[in-house]
This record gives C-alpha cells, sequence and structure tokens, in this order.
C-alpha cells in the first residue's frame, strides 16, 4: 500500500490532475467554464463541465511579480491603469501569452457570478467577445438588510440557477442530472466544514497557521469544490495541524506571538512571504480575513440544493453590507483573540476596498484597537511604496507596545 | 414656483437646482426623496406625494467624501456623497438608491450609515437584462418599493395615484422628445446646453409645474435652422459639468441623438397606461437602451450606436468617459474598435466632476472638430 500522501503532495497531485483534465477536456467531450471564485460552481462539476479561474491563474502570475510586465500591455491597448489587476494581468496573457504556469485553456462558455464583484462580468464580457462566447451573469443582489428582502433575493437567485442549468442544457445538448448535483453538494457542503475547521486552528495559542498557510490552503476549496478530493485533502490539512497543535507548535514560538492580526481585503500577492517575515520580526502573525473566509460555506443538505446554494452566494462577505462585514469581522476578532489589525485599501478591488475605511471606523470603534491603513495594489507593484509600508508598520508596532496591547507572553 | 420657467431660468436651475427645491419643498410642506440614477422609478416616489430628485453630483469642493470613498471611486459617486454629506444633506428626508456595480453597492451602505435618522432603501436593479428572472426581479423590487415607502409615509398606495403620476411623468418624457425633435432640425433653435438643462431639470423638479414651463417654453420657441452645424451623437452614462455643452454649442456641435442614462435613455422611459401600473413600470425596464452595468452585450450598444449614427445622418460619435467608471473602461476599448472599424470618426471625453478647468476638453475636442471639417478623420 502506498504512504499517504501529506497535504502538500496531495495538493500538488490535486491540481496536476485538475489541469490535465482541463487541458484535454474537449478531447473527452467536456466543455471549459470560466468562472468566478465564488460562484456556484457545484452546477457545473454536476455537468461535467470542466471550472476555470482566470483569477487563481493571474494569481500565480502577479505572485511571480509578473504584474507590470502583463498590465502594461494592456493598458497600451486602451484599458485603464485602475482595473483589477487581475483582470489586467489576465488581458495581457491573452496578448502576449506571458505566464509562469503552463496557462490555463481557452473557454467555451462563462459563468459571472457578482456576489464577488462587478469586475469579473465585465473582464468575462471582454474575453468572450473575443471569441463570441455565451456567458451567464447570475445576479447576486446585495444581501442587504431586511429580512424580507433576502428571502425574495433568495427566490430570485434560484430562479436563476433553474435558468443556468436549462441553459447549460441547452449549450451542451444533454440533460442535468440533479442525482448528480445532490452528491457534488455533499462534497461540497463536507469539504467547507473542514476547511472553515482548518482555518479556525489559528485560534490557539500560539496559532499554528498564519494567513499566508491560509491563502496556500484556500486553493483547493475554490477550484476543486464538489470533488470527494477536496474533502480528502482538506481532511489531510485538518489532521497535520491539529498534530501541530498537540505538539504546541506555532508560526511563531508561544513566547514570541506578540500580536495576532487581522487583515481586511486580499493579499499583496507579490509580498506575500516579505509581509510574513516582516511582521514575524515585530512578534506578529496575522491570522485571518474575511477573504480566506469567503469559501467557508454553510450548505444544509436537507434543503432545497438550489435553494442552498443561493442562500450560500449571495451572502458571501463580498455581497454583505458594510454592517454585516464589521459583525463577521467581529466574531473574527473575538473566535481568533485578535488584538491588531491592519485594513489594506487594495488599490485593484473595488470591491472589497471601498468598504474599508468605512469598516475600519466600525471596528476600531468596537474594538478599540488602532488599525494600521495602507494603500497599495495586490498585484501591481507600480502602487507598492516598499520603504514607506515598512515604516509604517513599524510605527503600528510602536504605538501597539506603547498601548500595552502586546499579548502577555508565558 | 417651476410653472413659469424661461428657458434662462431653467439653465441656471440646472446649473444649482437645490436652494429652488429647499424653497419648495418648504412652501409645499412636501418631503424630498434624493435617488442617484439608474433606472429608480421616480413615479411611484412621486405617487406618495413626495419629491423624487435625481441627484447628479455637485460642483462645490470634496471635503468629506475622499475619507469615505477613496480617489479611484468613480467621480460621480464621490461627488454625489460629497453634496449629501457636506452641502444637501438637510434637504432630503430620505434616500431611494439604486445600485448596479461595486460603486454604487457600497455607496448605499455608506449614505445609510451616515445618514441613520433618515429613510434609505435601496433599489435592487437586476444586473442582467436579458432572462425572465430579470423581468420577475424589478417587479419585486418596485413592489418592494412600494411597501417600504408605504411604511415610511404610513400611506397605501393606490392604482390610481400610480397611474396619475405615470401619465404626469409620461407627458414630461413626450415634452422631452419634442424637444429633441426641434433641437435635432433646427439647432439655431436651442441651444445644447439649454436642451441639457431641460433635461436634468425633469428629473428634479415637479413635473406638475413643470411640465406647464415646458409646454409655454415649446410653444414659444421659433424654429431656426441656423447653420454650420456638426452633428453628433453622444455616447455615455452622464455628460457633466454642463459646461461642456458650452464647448459644444461653442464649436457648433449639434447633438441629434444620444444614450446618455439622464438623456435618451431617461426619455425612453414612457410607461404604458394599461390599468396595471406595476407591470407597465417593470416592462419599461426593458424597451430602455443600453447601459453597461446591466447589459452585458457591447454588440447592443455598438448597434444602438450605428443605428443612431446612421439614422440622424451625424458626422461623428463623441464618447463621454466618466474617470474611474469601471463599468464603461471594460467596454470602451472595444467599443471604440468597433466604432473606428466601422469608419465611424470618434471622439472620447474624459469628464469628472468638480472640474474646474476644461481647457484641456476644449483643445481636445477643438482639434477633433477641426480635423473632422478638414475630412482627414
Ligand atoms: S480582486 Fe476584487 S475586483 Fe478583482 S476579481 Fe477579485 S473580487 Fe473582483
Ligand atoms: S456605473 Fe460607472 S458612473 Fe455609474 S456609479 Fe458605477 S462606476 Fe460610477
Amino acid at each position: 500500500m502506498s504512504e499517504k500522501l501529506s497535504s502538500k503532495q496531495l495538493s500538488r497531485k490535486i491540481t496536476d490532475e485538475y489541469m490535465e483534465d482541463a487541458f484535454h477536456a474537449r478531447e473527452n467531450g467536456k466543455l471549459v467554464g470560466y468562472t468566478t471564485a465564488i460562484s456556484p460552481v457545484e452546477i457545473f462539476v454536476a455537468h461535467d463541465i470542466v471550472p476555470i479561474y482566470p483569477e487563481n491563474h493571474a494569481v500565480a502570475n502577479l505572485t511571480a511579480k509578473k504584474g507590470v510586465e502583463l498590465c502594461s500591455v494592456v493598458e497600451s491597448m486602451g484599458y485603464t491603469s485602475h482595473l483589477c489587476a487581475y483582470a489586467r494581468s489576465d488581458l495581457g496573457y491573452r496578448k502576449t501569452g506571458v505566464t509562469v504556469t503552463k496557462g490555463i485553456p481557452e473557454p467555451d462558455l462563462f459563468l459571472a457570478c457578482n456576489a464577488q464583484c462587478f469586475t469579473l462580468t465585465k473582464w468575462f464580457q471582454v474575453l468572450a467577445r473575443r471569441g463570441d462566447l455565451p456567458v451567464f451573469v447570475f445576479d447576486t443582489p446585495e444581501h442587504i438588510l431586511n429580512k424580507d428582502a433576502r428571502k425574495e433575493i433568495v427566490k430570485y437567485c434560484v430562479l436563476q440557477l433553474k435558468e443556468l442549468i436549462s441553459w447549460l442544457e441547452k449549450v451542451t445538448k444533454r440533460k442535468f442530472d440533479y442525482d448528480r448535483l445532490a452528491e457534488v453538494m455533499k462534497y461540497s457542503a463536507a469539504s467547507s466544514i473542514l476547511y472553515k475547521k482548518f482555518l479556525d486552528m489559528a485560534q490557539y495559542k500560539p496559532s499554528p497557521i498564519s494567513i499566508f498557510d491560509a491563502l496556500i490552503g484556500m486553493a483547493i476549496a475554490v477550484y476543486r469544490r464538489g470533488t470527494q478530493e477536496c474533502v480528502d485533502y482538506y481532511q489531510t490539512l485538518c489532521d497535520e495541524i491539529q498534530a501541530k497543535v498537540d505538539q504546541g507548535i506555532g508560526v511563531l514560538p508561544r513566547d514570541q506571538e506578540k500580536y495576532r492580526l487581522y487583515w481586511e481585503n486580499l493579499p499583496v500577492w507579490f509580498k506575500f512571504s516579505d509581509h510574513a517575515k516582516l511582521l514575524g520580526s515585530y512578534g506578529g502573525v496575522i491570522l485571518t480575513s474575511l477573504y480566506v473566509h469567503a469559501w467557508s460555506l454553510d450548505f444544509d443538505l436537507n434543503k432545497d440544493p438550489l435553494e442552498t446554494l443561493a442562500e450560500n452566494y449571495v451572502n458571501r462577505f463580498s455581497n454583505s453590507t458594510i454592517e454585516d462585514r464589521a459583525d463577521m469581522a467581529m466574531e473574527l476578532f473575538k473566535k481568533y483573540s485578535m488584538n491588531s489589525m491592519i485594513m489594506f485599501m487594495n488599490r485593484s478591488c473595488k470591491a472589497v476596498s471601498f468598504a474599508v475605511p468605512t469598516l475600519k471606523d466600525i471596528l476600531t470603534k468596537r474594538t478599540g484597537i488602532p488599525a494600521l491603513v495602507f494603500e497599495s495594489d495586490m498585484g501591481d507593484q507600480r502602487f507598492y511604496a516598499e520603504s514607506q509600508v515598512r515604516t509604517r508598520i513599524e510605527a503600528y508596532f510602536e504605538t501597539l507596545d506603547r498601548l500595552g496591547l502586546a499579548q502577555k507572553l508565558t | 414656483m417651476w410653472e413659469s420657467l424661461n428657458l434662462k431660468d431653467v439653465v441656471a436651475l440646472a446649473r444649482d437646482p437645490y436652494p429652488s427645491i429647499r424653497q419648495w419643498s418648504r412652501d409645499t410642506g412636501k418631503k424630498v426623496v434624493g435617488s442617484t440614477i439608474a433606472d429608480v422609478p421616480e413615479e411611484v416616489v412621486y405617487a406618495f406625494d413626495l419629491l423624487p430628485v435625481t441627484i447628479l453630483g455637485t460642483h462645490k469642493p470634496l471635503k468629506k467624501a475622499p475619507s469615505h470613498l477613496p480617489d479611484n471611486a468613480c467621480s460621480l459617486a464621490r461627488s454625489n456623497l460629497e453634496l449629501a454629506l457636506s452641502y444637501e444633506g438637510d434637504l432630503f428626508s430620505g434616500f431611494v438608491l439604486p445600485q448596479v456595480c461595486d460603486t454604487t453597492q457600497h455607496l448605499s451602505d455608506i449614505w445609510r450609515i451616515n445618514f441613520p435618522d433618515k429613510y434609505v432603501e435601496s433599489y435592487l436593479a437586476p444586473r442582467q437584462a436579458d432572462r425572465p428572472s430579470a423581468h420577475y426581479w424589478v417587479k419585486e423590487e418596485i413592489e418592494r418599493l412600494i411597501s417600504s415607502l408605504g411604511k415610511w409615509t404610513g400611506k397605501q398606495l393606490s392604482n390610481d395615484a400610480l397611474n396619475r403620476s405615470i401619465a404626469l411623468h409620461n407627458e414630461n418624457k413626450k415634452l422631452l422628445a419634442e424637444f429633441y425633435d426641434i433641437k435635432r432640425n433646427n439647432p439655431g433653435t436651442l441651444t445644447n446646453k439649454q436642451f441639457f438643462a431641460l433635461l436634468k431639470v425633469s428629473q428634479q423638479v415637479d413635473k406638475a409645474e413643470f411640465n406647464k414651463s415646458l409646454k409655454a417654453i415649446k410653444d414659444g420657441l421659433k424654429l431656426k435652422k441656423g447653420k454650420g452645424y456638426t452633428d453628433v451623437v453622444l455616447v455615455g452614462i452622464t455628460c457633466d459639468p454642463p459646461e461642456i455643452f458650452d464647448i459644444f454649442d461653442d464649436l457648433k456641435v449639434n447633438i441629434v441623438g444620444d444614450t446618455l442614462v439622464t438623456g435618451t435613455r431617461y426619455v425612453q422611459g414612457v410607461a404604458a397606461m394599461n390599468g396595471d401600473p406595476v407591470q407597465a413600470l417593470t416592462d419599461r425596464h426593458f424597451t430602455r437602451g443600453f447601459f453597461s452595468p446591466i447589459h452585458d452585450n457591447v454588440y447592443k450598444n455598438f448597434e444602438e450606436v450605428k443605428k443612431l449614427y446612421y439614422g440622424t445622418k451625424s458626422q461623428a460619435v463623441v464618447y463621454v468617459h466618466i474617470e474611474f467608471c469601471e463599468s464603461q473602461e471594460y467596454d470602451l476599448p472595444d467599443l471604440k474598435n468597433m466604432i473606428k472599424q466601422e469608419g465611424i470618426p470618434i471622439h472620447v471625453l474624459d469628464t469628472e466632476y468638480q472640474t474646474t478647468s476644461l481647457s484641456h476638453v476644449l483643445t481636445r475636442a477643438q482639434a477633433f472638430f477641426e480635423s473632422l471639417k478638414g475630412g482627414s478623420l
């Protein structure tokens, strides 16, 4: 019997097989559907459409510092420099073929869900025009505070999911299999619970994971939801982290973990590991963000699958009111005993960032903790001022020290 | 108050309507409800005996908005927020805020949080318009708005009241369409600035009064063909500040068609008078022209532009780009290419609310129209 794979090996294996399947989809009679990271991809999986997320591919290129090169190309095509760097780098990749991976297969169709942002809808429309391909917009109105309105929103979304299914049946000339959907939902529900369990391990002291582990660990939840291997992966990951917890192993040793930080927004991808090191040198570990929790879905398998899908995708943080986002963040603050926060104003992502100033006001008031706010871009290095960020971080930790906010070290 | 205005009054009112609205509200004791643009059914608000006012930015400096919305938010959103936070907030008893893009979605939240004592309701416009569910949703949202306003005002809305409101709004739109015809064929009669002021003011004052002014102004017009005009089609969402129209007027540019939300798309909102007012308001949502955040197809926009251009025998297309409007920015490169490939001359105007100097706009527009006349485009 072969030895049990580690989560890292498993992640590699799942990713390789997935990309292999995607690149050979057409030979195997399957279609490639581009979709948004927060979208009811379970419908695609159940209908044997291979889901591809241009955002993931963009992350790989931006992390490898390809942002400026790819974005500049797109700007010379007439696109403005302040559009999302995912979209710009992707359009740059289409134009130049430049990528640090093997690239991604061309699409046959698109599913754009605006629970995440409006940008993706527009970006997909640009891609669709290149080949006159069909786009389905799954419109998720804001999950506003009014309870009755929420019920109506879910109804509207269920109607749309039915339309999505008919649309797929028409495009693929195949009947949709609801039994298969039920099976996919089971996997999705199970992996989501495990994924959340993994994220929640950050509540231990010292925390065995930082947000950087969460950002790496979330990949499979994003692109393999609805499969058995996704469940297996998170089970393995949880077991591994639990072992660390049992041995008291933290990202920082227990006697060095002074600041348990909340991070608002997506990461600065090309500064990913630098930030971890820098903060670590001050005794800081970023534990979590609403962003990584976007895939902590909570499906109710006793409900009609379309209803629980609709409910879950409309109430993601990115589609929630600022008041609800604040409540969600507060819950994390309490659960993970966080004592500091970094609020990143990400020029690329209006969908998340336009809430940040208001959210910062609410969170600082409710927690009594000062926030470090800094503006930059998650993927375009031209908007990143290295020395300024370092100085601000240093000053922030000094303030926290002065206020006596550090965790009592044992 | 607004029933016997002349053209000059209307132009002045368009520049700053708020003192007048404030006065009117005091005189009549009626409440004012603000909306940002995009498809809020103002007929419903009006039928509750409230004054619906479309908020279209302020020309006064930004003071508070930047701390709520960063500088890469579209200038229209920042300007609207500033107007409410710093200048005219007290005038409004409530707001009905439509959501069509990420910016408007956040704007609704920020607005609600900043005005805890006012009535603030969201109008969740569908961001798809081609499927049956969109019809279902528009109707649902109109009904939700009716019930929400009913709760706030303590009134029940009758079909009769809503039909009366629709009739009044329809009359306004028909009058505006007649003005457009006059201007299109007799550009010497009415300047661009005057015409777009009529449109703007129509979206901000009581139509029961303003329609009377519109009729009188129309009857008093002396038709003048004028000479040397260049006919153009204006494409975009809004066109501000109003001084841009001065530039067109100085260059003898005659806007003969447009796709603006605050222009033709507004005029297109005539609803059927068939006894079922909610259904009529729902249906008209789908007969309006292209609006980038809710229509998914730039080809549709291109077809519309083409139709307008050829239908009006225009000489060029002017695209009004609002700085940082990402909806426009994803569409524009392809749309521009399609228009160019069709052989239609196109000029892109970059605009920003709060702009104080338009000299760059003027210089570029001058160069464009000169080369157009010289046939070098
Ligand atoms: S980073 Fe933000 S704007 Fe860009 S695709 Fe993701 S959610 Fe949308
Ligand atoms: S559609 Fe464009 S102009 Fe309108 S609010 Fe959104 S970003 Fe601003």
